[in-house]
């Protein structure tokens, strides 16, 4: 069964810790429901959150009248909010269910996350600038990268977000400037790292078919990361990304040089450049147009699902000064960590084609 | 989030007979993949496990210095992802910086530090 794409809203993104989660959601869905058009009811809802209070999903949900029908509340780390998107896919795909929405939700603290003390690495001082910290070292050691490439994803992303009113952290940064902030975790620098925001997105995921701005979803893939140890040659979480972004290939009958445009998990500036080296993108003028998670914040459950209201808006030809002119295929990437040994706690790769 | 537990996740070290660390963790009997922690089944096949000792020594895979506080930490800190001779590849603390590449040993602490040899 074709599924498709019938709306997507966002919540404006930042630190906001005076604005409700239920003001925030409601800023998403109630944008999703203008922008798919037709009733404001689903069968079913996925909600993608991870610092989220317990019954955080019902609570947002009720406020706005969306009462009854299942809700699932989901959790994969960074990748929460794909991954609710990836089931309401599914769901619509199997004929479970006919329409579905797909929530995610966050509100972070203050600062860096703090690594979880019930995993190993998270209690020997392994926060996640330390982890890409890590990825970072080890491709500069390779001659993978240099220090300025690095400081140019940064540069680029921020200066695309510029085009963005819903990405709060971008602006005009030369290499020089990115390198000289300060440091965080080496070689990463401050504006190598995505700051921390609160923030809400949202999609309607239906069977499509019935005309108007539908963007069909070619395929989603979800896996969870093999262990990542001494054998591995690699990176922490390339083998991962390869690995899912290679299963939506396949299902979607396309490959990396079909992609016209792709949003994907630069939470640091060397997770993009990791990331398209094991998706097998070649054009990188056309990564991260919103300007990523560097410009927009990182609202972890939220983050997913705001990458794929960007890429939604992109392939309808509708993301104003910072269209990357005509796009056919899309691709979203999310990547979720902090569990040690894996290569990855959950990636999802999503593959869309424009109306 | 949950409720607190006085389970401590790291590897646990012991003092070796030179004066070392050695990691007590723990052996596939099926595929003999080492692991440095006492789980109780191998995360790469899921077969049993033994109990086995890795290091002193190793080399530096990967290394960062955090220079922001974390949890209790006081920055900055030197960290190291290190694979132990014939062992798993383990993070550790270091009181200075490391190259990649560089050989140390694990020293005999109550969690995994690495000084180069």
């Amino acid at each position: 069964m074709t599924v498709a794409i019938e709306g997507v809203g966002t919540s404006g993104f930042g630190r906001q810790p005076d604005v409700d989660l239920v003001d925030l959601a409601f800023a998403a869905v109630d944008e999703a429901f203008r922008d798919a058009g037709g009733p404001r009811t689903v069968d079913a809802v996925w909600v993608g959150t991870v610092f989220g209070p317990a019954g955080v999903a019902q609570r947002v949900l009720r406020a706005m009248g969306l009462t009854g029908m299942p809700v699932l509340t989901v959790e994969n780390a960074c990748a929460s909010g794909t991954t609710a998107f990836a089931e309401a896919c599914e769901a619509v795909r199997t004929g479970r269910y006919g329409r579905v929405l797909a929530l995610g939700i966050e509100r972070m603290g203050d600062g860096a996350i703090v690594p979880e003390p019930t995993d190993p690495e998270g209690r020997t001082g392994l926060a996640l600038p330390a982890l890409y910290a890590m990825a970072a070292a080890r491709w500069l050691h390779e001659g993978r990268t240099t220090l300025e490439q690095l400081a140019a994803v940064a540069v680029k992303n921020k200066a695309n977000a510029l085009a963005n009113p819903r990405a709060p952290f971008g602006g005009r940064f030369t290499v020089a400037e990115v390198l000289a902030s300060r440091p965080i975790a080496d070689p990463l620098t401050l504006l190598q790292c995505c700051p921390t925001s609160d923030g809400a997105a949202a999609a309607i995921v239906g069977r499509g078919g019935s005309g108007g701005g539908g963007v069909r979803v070619r395929s989603v893939a979800l896996r969870s990361g093999a262990p990542w140890n001494h054998r591995s040659r690699e990176v922490w979480g390339h083998d991962l990304v390869r690995d899912t972004g290679a299963a939506a290939f396949a299902a979607a009958g396309l490959g990396p040089e079909d992609v016209d445009v792709a949003e994907v998990h630069d939470a640091f500036t060397i997770g993009e450049l990791v990331t398209t080296a094991a998706l097998g993108l070649k054009a990188p003028h056309i990564v991260n147009p919103s300007g990523g998670l560097l410009s927009r914040g990182h609202p972890l459950g939220a983050t997913g699902l705001a990458q794929l209201a960007e890429i939604v808006w992109q392939l309808r030809g509708r993301a104003g000064g910072r269209q990357v002119g005509r796009a056919r295929i899309g691709l979203v990437e999310t990547m979720g960590g902090g569990v040690s040994v894996l290569d990855g706690n959950a990636c999802v790769v999503a593959v869309l084609e424009a109306p | 989030m949950g409720a607190v537990s006085s389970v401590d996740p790291r590897p646990v070290v012991v003092a070796g007979p030179a004066g070392d660390g050695l990691v007590e963790g723990r052996r596939c009997t099926a595929c003999a993949e080492p692991s440095a922690f006492t789980w109780p089944a191998c995360p790469t096949c899921g077969g049993p496990v033994e109990p086995a000792r890795f290091g002193p020594g190793g080399t530096v895979w990967s290394a960062t210095v955090v220079r922001i506080p974390v949890a209790d930490r006081t920055p900055p800190y030197a960290l190291a992802y290190v694979d132990l001779d014939d062992g798993p590849r383990v993070l550790a603390h270091s009181a200075a910086p490391l190259p990649i590449g560089a050989r140390v040993r694990l020293l005999a602490a109550a969690e995994l530090k690495v000084e180069r040899t």
